[in-house]
Order: C-alpha cells, then sequence, then structure tokens
C-alpha cells in the first residue's frame, strides 16, 4: 500500500504518473518508481518468454532484488524453463518466484491436462489468470511487458492503468517498437530465447503456440486459428474484454486514459496544480463559457450524447474549440455514421462502449474516418478550422 | 444555372455509396431500425402509410431537360410512372422498394441530383423564388445566395441532429413569391444605403400546429456576415431548442418562449465568436456561383405571331391571361405550367408529361425548368413569339390548364391517401372543388384566390396563408373540414382565421361554394381581389355565408 499522505484515488495517481512518464526516459522511469515512497511493492511479472530480456535486464540493473513473478503453467516449454533459470543466474534476480496452479484447481478442473483442447480460456483461468492474481495480492504496482506494437488491443496502451481499482499496472515498454527491442538486445548482448531462432516471436504454454511466419503479426502465433487474442491476465476479473473502446482516425483502440472522469462541478474544488493530469465529464447541455476560466488547465473533455440523434453535444464541442480549448475532445454515446461529424466539429475521438463495438466493427468506423474528404464547409473557407488534432 | 463542379459530383457520389452501405448495414443488422432512421431520412427515405417515400432535392426549384427527363425515367423504372411535385420545391417518388433505393439514388447523382437533407431534423433543402432571374420586379437574383447556403449547410457536421426539421428560405423581390415570413429563417436580399448587398434576416416563422409569422431579428445584414451569422442562429437552435416535446422543437417556439431580445443577444453574442472562424475566403465561391447564374443572352424576334394568336385563339389568350407572369426581358414571357387540372391530383406529373416538359425548355426556354412551391411547373425564359408554340406543345401533353392563381391552382398535401400522419384525405376536396367551380364557368370571373389545403393539423398544405385555408382533421372517426379566412403567404403576410365548426366530406365543397358566391356579392368590382375584400368586411358577412343558406347574403 501507498504511504499516506498522498491522499490520492488510484485514478489521480494513474493521472499523476502517466504525466510524469511523458518525460522520462524507460530507465528513469523505472529507476524514479522503484526508489518513490509514494508507491507500495513492486513486482515485475515475466513470462520469460521472446523479448523478456529487456525488462528482466533493466530491473537487474536497478535493483536485483525486485521480485520477479513468473507463471508456470506445467504446459510450458522446457525451453522456457532453461532460459528462465540462465537469466536469472545471469542478471543475478534474487527473486524469482515461480507461480504454479493450485494443486486441488488442477485436480478438480484438468486432470488430465486437457482442457486446453476444448476451452483455451478456462485453461488460461486456471493456469495463468487466478495464479497470477493470487500472487500479486499485497502489490501495489505490477509492471508488464506489452507494447503498443503487438498489435490488437494494445494499440493504445497507456504506460500507467488503473486495473480494477485494485493496483497499478506499469506497461513501460509501451511506447518501444521492435527496432528498440532488437537495439537494447544488441547493445547489452542479451541472451536470446532458444525458440526465437526457431521462429517464435512470442512465446507461450507449448500447446497454444506456433512459430510465426515471415510478415505475420508478432503475436499470430499465439491460439493460431481461434479468436482468442490475449490470455487473460490483461483483462479485467470477469475474464472478457469489457473496457470501452475509443475510436481514432487510426481505428480502434483501448482507453489509453486511465486517469478517471472528474465531474464539471469538481472543478472548482480541485487542487489543479498538483492534478497532473484533468479530465471532466461534460453533459451535453453544458455551456462551456462557464469553464472558460480552466480551459487550458483540462487535458481531456468527454462530451457525453445522451442518445446519437441530440445532437447538443456537437454544438458544445464546436463552442470549446471556439473558446480555445486545445486539449483533447472526446465524444460518448456516438454511432459510426456520425464519427465524420465529430471530427469536424472538433472532437478527437470517439468513445464506444463493447456492445456497439461488437456490433459496429472497426471497418464499419474507419469507412468514415475520411472525414476531411467531401466537406462543403472547409472548402468555403479553408481557413475555418475543424479540429486542432 | 449552376453547375456541379467535380467537388459536388464526388460528393453526390459518395453519399449514394453510404446510404447503399446503410440499407445493407441495416439488413445485416449491424443498424437497428432506430439507428437507421434518421439516416435514411437524410436521405430523404420515409416511411409512409403503404410504402416507403423518396423526397428528391430540387435545389431552389431549378433543373435541366437532362435532369426532368431523369425523373421519368427513374419515375417508370422504379416507381409507378408518375412523380408529385411537393409544396417545397422537391419531388417525391411514392412507390420505391428499399431494396431500389441505392440505384435510384445512383441515377439521380448520374444527373447532379440527390435526395440529401430532404428529410430528417437537420437544415432542409433550401428554398427561393421560382420566378428567380426572370421576374421583372427582381431586385437581385436569389439563387447565387440560396446555392451559397445550400454549400454550407449540405453535410454541415455541427446541424444534422437539431431539435427539429429548418427550412430557409431565400427571396430577392419586392414580391415575395418564397414565403420568407414562414421560413424558420427568411433571407430577403436588400441593399443598404450605400448600395452594399445585404439581407433581412427573419427567424422563426412557421405553419404547422403553431403558425407563426417570422421576426426580424436584421434588417441588413452584410452578405459577408452571412455564414457567421447563420452560424450564430444554427448554434443557438441546437443548443437551447427544446427536445422535451417535438411540438415545441421548432425554432419560433425557442424565440417565442425565450423572447425576441434574449434569442437575439445569443445570437449577436455568438456571431462574435462565429465570425472569427471566417476571413472572408468564401467570398470567392460566391463570385464563382454568381458567374454561374449569368443570365442567358435573350433572343431578338418580331412579335406579330403572338399577338396575332391572341387576338384569333379564344384558347390561348385565356391561357395567357392565366399562366404568364412579366419577364424582365419586354419581349419575354414566364410561363406558368399547371398541375391543376380540374379533377387531377395538385402537383401530380407523369412520365410523359415530365419529358415533354423537358423538349419545351430545352427548346423554347434556355433548358431551364422551375418547380414552385405551389406545385406547379414553370418555363422561366419564353420568348413571346414562341408561345403559341409552347402552347400547342402544352396542350398536346395535357398541360394547358390556364387557372394560374384562379380557385382550382389549389395545393393539397397528399392527405390520407397516402401520408401516415393525415388525419383527413386532402385530395378528394381538392379535385371536387376544381371541378365544381369549373362547372360553374366561375373561376375566372372570381379571379385571383388562394386556396389551400391540408390532410392533418402539420399543414403541409399551407392552409394557413390561403386566402382561403382548408384544414382536414378528424373528429370522433370522421372527417371534418375547417375553414380559415385571410392567410397571406406573401409579402403581407397574414395567418388565416378558423371561421367556425368544420364540415364533413360531403358538406365542405357547397360551404365553400357559398363562401365565394358571398364574395361574388360583396365585391366592390370585379377588381377587388377576395382578400381584399375580406379584409375590407371581415369575417362575419363571409361566416354568414358559410352558415347560412347564400340568398339570405344577396338579399342582404
Amino acid at each position: 500500500m501507498p504511504l499516506e499522505y498522498p491522499e490520492l484515488s488510484l485514478d489521480d495517481r494513474v493521472a499523476q504518473l502517466n504525466k510524469r512518464g511523458r518525460f522520462l526516459t524507460t530507465q528513469e522511469m523505472l529507476g524514479q518508481l522503484l526508489e518513490d515512497p509514494g508507491c507500495g511493492p513492486i513486482a515485475l511479472v515475466s513470462s520469460f518468454g521472446a523479448e523478456s530480456a529487456v525488462l528482466l535486464h533493466m530491473i537487474a540493473q536497478i535493483y536485483t532484488a525486485t521480485p520477479v513473478i513468473f507463471l508456470d503453467t506445467e504446459m510450458l516449454f522446457a525451453e522456457t524453463i532453461e532460459y528462465q533459470q540462465l537469466l536469472a543466474q545471469k542478471f543475478g534476480l534474487s527473486d524469482v518466484r515461480r507461480i504454479t496452479p493450485a494443486r486441488a484447481a488442477l485436480f478438480e478442473r484438468d486432470s488430465e491436462n486437457l482442457l486446453h483442447r476444448h476451452n483455451r480460456d478456462a485453461c488460461c483461468a486456471l493456469r495463468k489468470s487466478e495464479p497470477l492474481e493470487k500472487a500479486l495480492k499485497g502489490f501495489d504496482i505490477w509492471i508488464s511487458g506489452r507494447k503498443r506494437f503487438q498489435g490488437g488491443v494494445r494499440k493504445a496502451l497507456a504506460l500507467f492503468e488503473n486495473e480494477q481499482d485494485q493496483r497499478i499496472k506499469f506497461n513501460p515498454l509501451a511506447g518501444w517498437d521492435r527496432a528498440d527491442i532488437a537495439a537494447y538486445f544488441a547493445r547489452h548482448d542479451l541472451p536470446r530465447h532458444p525458440l526465437v531462432s526457431r521462429g517464435f516471436r512470442s512465446i507461450g504454454c507449448a500447446p497454444c503456440t506456433t512459430p510465426v511466419r515471415p510478415g505475420e503479426d508478432e503475436r499470430a502465433g499465439r491460439w493460431r486459428g481461434a479468436e482468442k487474442t490475449e490470455c487473460g491476465i490483461h483483462f479485467g476479473p470477469q475474464g472478457a474484454a469489457t473496457a470501452n473502446v475509443v475510436m481514432r482516425d487510426s481505428g480502434f483502440a483501448g482507453d489509453d486514459w486511465q486517469g478517471g472522469f472528474h465531474d464539471v462541478e469538481e472543478i472548482a474544488n480541485l487542487p489543479l496544480a498538483e492534478t497532473a493530469a484533468l479530465a471532466i465529464d461534460l453533459p451535453n447541455d453544458f455551456d462551456a463559457t462557464a469553464l472558460l476560466a480552466h480551459l487550458h488547465e483540462i487535458d481531456l473533455v468527454r462530451v457525453n450524447f445522451p442518445a446519437f440523434n441530440d445532437g447538443r453535444g456537437f454544438s458544445l464541442a464546436r463552442q470549446l474549440r471556439l473558446l480555445g480549448f486545445c486539449g483533447r475532445l472526446r465524444a460518448k454515446g456516438l454511432l459510426a455514421d456520425q464519427y465524420a461529424m465529430a471530427r469536424r466539429c472538433g472532437f478527437d475521438e470517439v468513445e464506444i462502449s463493447p456492445e456497439l463495438a461488437a456490433r459496429q466493427d472497426e471497418p464499419q468506423w474507419l469507412a468514415r474516418a475520411n472525414w476531411q474528404a467531401g466537406n462543403y464547409q472547409q472548402r468555403l473557407n479553408p481557413a475555418m478550422q475543424t479540429s486542432l488534432a | 444555372m449552376y453547375r456541379y463542379t467535380p467537388f459536388d459530383k464526388a460528393f453526390v457520389g459518395e453519399r449514394a455509396a453510404q446510404f447503399r452501405d446503410q440499407v445493407e448495414r441495416r439488413i445485416s443488422g449491424a443498424l437497428s431500425e432506430d439507428e437507421f432512421r434518421p439516416l435514411r431520412l437524410m436521405n430523404g427515405l420515409y416511411l409512409l402509410l403503404h410504402a416507403y417515400m423518396l423526397r428528391i432535392v430540387i435545389p431552389y426549384g431549378t433543373l435541366d431537360s437532362r435532369q426532368m427527363r431523369a425523373l421519368a425515367d427513374i419515375s417508370e423504372r422504379w416507381d409507378k410512372g408518375y412523380a408529385h411535385f411537393t409544396t417545397r420545391q422537391n419531388i417525391q417518388l411514392h412507390w420505391p422498394a428499399l431494396r431500389d433505393v441505392p440505384d435510384i439514388l445512383d441515377a439521380l447523382a448520374r444527373v447532379d441530383m440527390h435526395a440529401i437533407q430532404s428529410s430528417g431534423p437537420c437544415i432542409r433543402a433550401i428554398t427561393s423564388d421560382h420566378f428567380a432571374g426572370a421576374a421583372a420586379d427582381e431586385v437581385d437574383d436569389p439563387r447565387p445566395t440560396a446555392e451559397f447556403v445550400r454549400q454550407w449547410s449540405t453535410d454541415h457536421p455541427e446541424f444534422a441532429f437539431l431539435p427539429r426539421k429548418f427550412k430557409i428560405a431565400v427571396s430577392g423581390s419586392g414580391a415575395d413569391r418564397a414565403a420568407t415570413s414562414f421560413h424558420d429563417i427568411g433571407l430577403k436580399l436588400v441593399r443598404n444605403g450605400k448600395g452594399a448587398p445585404g439581407y433581412e434576416v427573419s427567424v422563426g416563422g412557421g405553419l404547422g400546429r403553431t403558425p407563426m409569422i417570422g421576426k426580424v431579428l436584421r434588417r441588413f445584414l452584410h452578405r459577408e456576415d452571412l455564414l457567421p451569422y447563420l452560424e450564430a442562429i444554427l448554434h443557438v437552435y441546437n443548443r437551447i431548442g427544446r427536445r422535451d416535446n417535438k411540438y415545441k422543437a421548432r425554432v419560433k417556439i425557442t424565440l417565442h418562449e425565450n423572447g425576441l431580445a434574449e434569442f437575439t443577444r445569443r445570437v449577436e453574442e455568438n456571431f462574435l465568436l462565429q465570425a472569427t472562424r471566417f476571413d472572408g475566403s468564401e467570398q470567392a465561391e460566391f463570385a464563382r456561383i454568381e458567374a454561374d447564374f449569368t443570365p442567358p443572352v435573350f433572343k431578338e424576334a418580331p412579335v406579330e405571331g403572338f399577338e396575332r394568336a391572341l387576338r384569333q385563339d379564344p384558347l390561348f389568350r385565356s391561357f395567357c391571361e392565366t399562366n404568364l407572369a412579366r419577364h424582365k426581358a419586354p419581349d419575354h414571357a414566364i410561363v406558368t405550367v399547371s398541375l391543376k387540372a380540374h379533377g387531377a391530383t395538385p402537383g401530380d406529373a407523369s412520365a410523359a408529361q415530365m419529358r415533354a416538359l423537358a423538349d419545351i425548355a430545352q427548346q423554347w426556354s434556355h433548358d431551364e425548368l422551375r418547380v414552385s412551391h405551389e406545385q406547379n411547373i414553370i418555363l422561366p425564359h419564353v420568348h413571346k413569339a414562341d408561345l403559341p408554340a409552347v402552347f400547342q406543345a402544352l396542350r398536346a401533353a395535357g398541360l394547358s390548364t390556364a387557372n394560374i392563381g384562379l380557385i382550382s391552382d389549389l395545393i393539397a398535401c397528399p392527405g390520407m391517401d397516402y401520408c401516415d400522419l393525415a388525419t383527413a384525405r386532402s385530395t378528394n376536396v381538392a379535385q371536387g372543388i376544381a371541378k365544381r367551380f369549373d362547372a360553374l364557368k366561375l373561376e375566372h370571373d372570381i379571379g385571383h384566390l388562394k386556396l389551400k389545403i391540408s390532410g392533418c393539423i402539420n399543414a403541409c398544405g399551407h392552409h394557413h396563408i390561403g386566402h382561403i385555408g382548408i384544414l382536414g382533421l378528424e373528429k370522433s372517426g370522421v372527417e371534418s373540414y375547417q375553414i380559415t379566412l385571410g392567410g397571406d403567404g406573401s409579402e403581407n403576410a397574414a395567418i388565416g382565421k378558423p371561421i367556425g365548426p368544420g364540415f364533413g366530406p360531403e358538406q365542405i365543397i357547397p360551404a365553400i361554394e357559398r363562401l365565394v358566391m358571398a364574395y361574388l356579392a360583396l365585391r366592390e368590382d370585379a377588381d377587388e381581389g377576395f382578400l381584399t375584400t375580406y379584409r375590407r368586411l371581415g369575417p362575419a358577412p363571409f361566416k354568414t355565408a358559410i352558415y347560412h343558406s347564400g340568398e339570405q347574403i344577396n338579399a342582404a
């Protein structure tokens, strides 16, 4: 648990950390965090997979006794176990905790080790999610190796996330790309996972991992042939993607804003100088002139459309932009067919519920991502700046 | 006429493609019916009593022969071989199948037409004076402004989901043929003391269940300020217009409830903010549009043939007396072609008639046609020497009815025969009145009289601004027709007043006959029109005539 003095909610801490993270290198951020008296216990969760050596090496440079949680599902490749022992020894990591599934649960639910054949989600829950949840008890922050370039819902990964209001999840490599990883391996001459040379680029359990062909996505070899792309440890306790999706011109992404939203009434009482990143929710009948004095302090405004056909939010967005608001402007409650309108009125993005994202999938939204084409208003007056993004 | 740029063409084509996709997504379930409804409305597709109805835009009432022929082709291929010209310068197909609509929109796009913003809670197609660019009394041509506003309002991202529909009309003559006082925004082209072009801007006019005359917000608005000012009006309306009750959602109610002073204050305040977005570069587009409306080169020819035909052919003479209007070129005329043949459905034209009109316009009217909000077709630029030939061609197509401005040139909404909102039939009453007065042979004697019929309180038949208005309602399961008197849609705007209890479908036509006979008895002379007589005497003698027998009035 964090020390008592900064009585901040998890959302506020996440927002602060995200703001801090923008100005620091990965190593600096890790270093500050491990020594930050405002933070409680921190653990690194590592699969000892294809790219794990980077974070393990960095952590070891700072503090070799950092707890490292290694999830042994008892279905791993023998090479992974060897690699784990090699790295721990080479980097001098003194607190690697090898976590295995609960014996009783295994006996009850997968006594023949065949669960993965007919229910992969249940297998991941039994062998990964549940043991990890137990192992993370008491930790304030856990560090994961996810990166945005891995695609899927990871595309909009934030540096820090509020995980179910229980702890903070830190993704130090969120902004790294393939070249950064390769350069780090080369510079520090890190040993490779033995399977990498055989075409494995993302390595999980043996039954559900295959090599990746050239040109394929990093994680294409995981659960090949199934729609599954995540094991479940990176979702909420329900084990399903319940989070809202955020649509931008580049397509769907997970919500990278983990700082939470304040009601607009609270703004006068917020210690603005200390609140690193500030997001507010506005009802669509709000008159933004009341916010004039605070506009420059707000990082993100979310305008709520109570119904998609209640167009007041479009005018509110226009008003905010006309009054000089330059931060992020998000709409919530619109349809795919309204994406272009939202962008032209000054919104940067649209937040979509999982239900709507399932019914109106990414291609339907991307069909209106060409919002700058066929724009009569812009054509009449090129100076008519509709969006600052 | 305005010529589509590659930008306009690409836009209309893209919108047709988008709608095709939306129809497919509706069928696949990606869009629910509730979500699909506003999208189809944005593309002019209504669901009426029996079928879908597609309302196609005729921008400010102007079209050429190529477009008119395409409309004829479309009505034959995908509908029942006719179309209905509406009271807002649009054209409606009443029987299209949903799966055909994307093909219809593609066919329209090929001739630079569309159905965009002909319905739904958005800025609707802009309407204007059907005599624009031709009328002798014109001060400035309203069409460049109408086109300018058309472009600005098309797919306007902020105003696609307003509290309610929003209608803008532009007029440029002393005589207000565009009924600007009865629009959400009325723009009258005026010049200030220095001769600079601008607009008188009125807001909050409208008919429907709460008829109101628009109130003037600005006596003079510089042309350069038009778009930011429109942005400001629409922005304020979108923010504070009521959304809790659709009968109180039009801007006329917003204006009424907030008061003219408060509404104006908000608009003027927002205008200052909006003006910062416009740097004047949009005036270049205005100039480009204006050039497209350069008047055609009017030919010179002797008019003796025309004068001889007037003397020799009584049918031609009768047609010319009613159906011609004064053109700015003295040896030309504006010909109004009546779509109100006695006994026919007002505003309906067959595919063959549309093709005939296209041919006539191409040969004798500089390839231009207009549609009036009174549901007639205009040939705006006909040389008088060509009038006899035009008349013969119209006659051959069954389009030579000589009744413009007379009692049988009435306007009527489609009524309960098509519309799911209607509470009474209206076309049967229209046909009955037209036939009755044709039989009495009194039309020409009665003279200028505007009679308008609506089949429900929403007033698509504009009954409030009829000199005589008829409103069809349903009273305990039977149709009841209420008479209003004294309405006027012109520059002397007035809203008609209900005169008393309604009449059943069998009684309404005799009641109108008693009313008109009373007028003939009461007028000072044949030059005193119905409205003048009514204004002079008030409703009392007409009321007596309507609710009592005709003899009493004649005796009085």
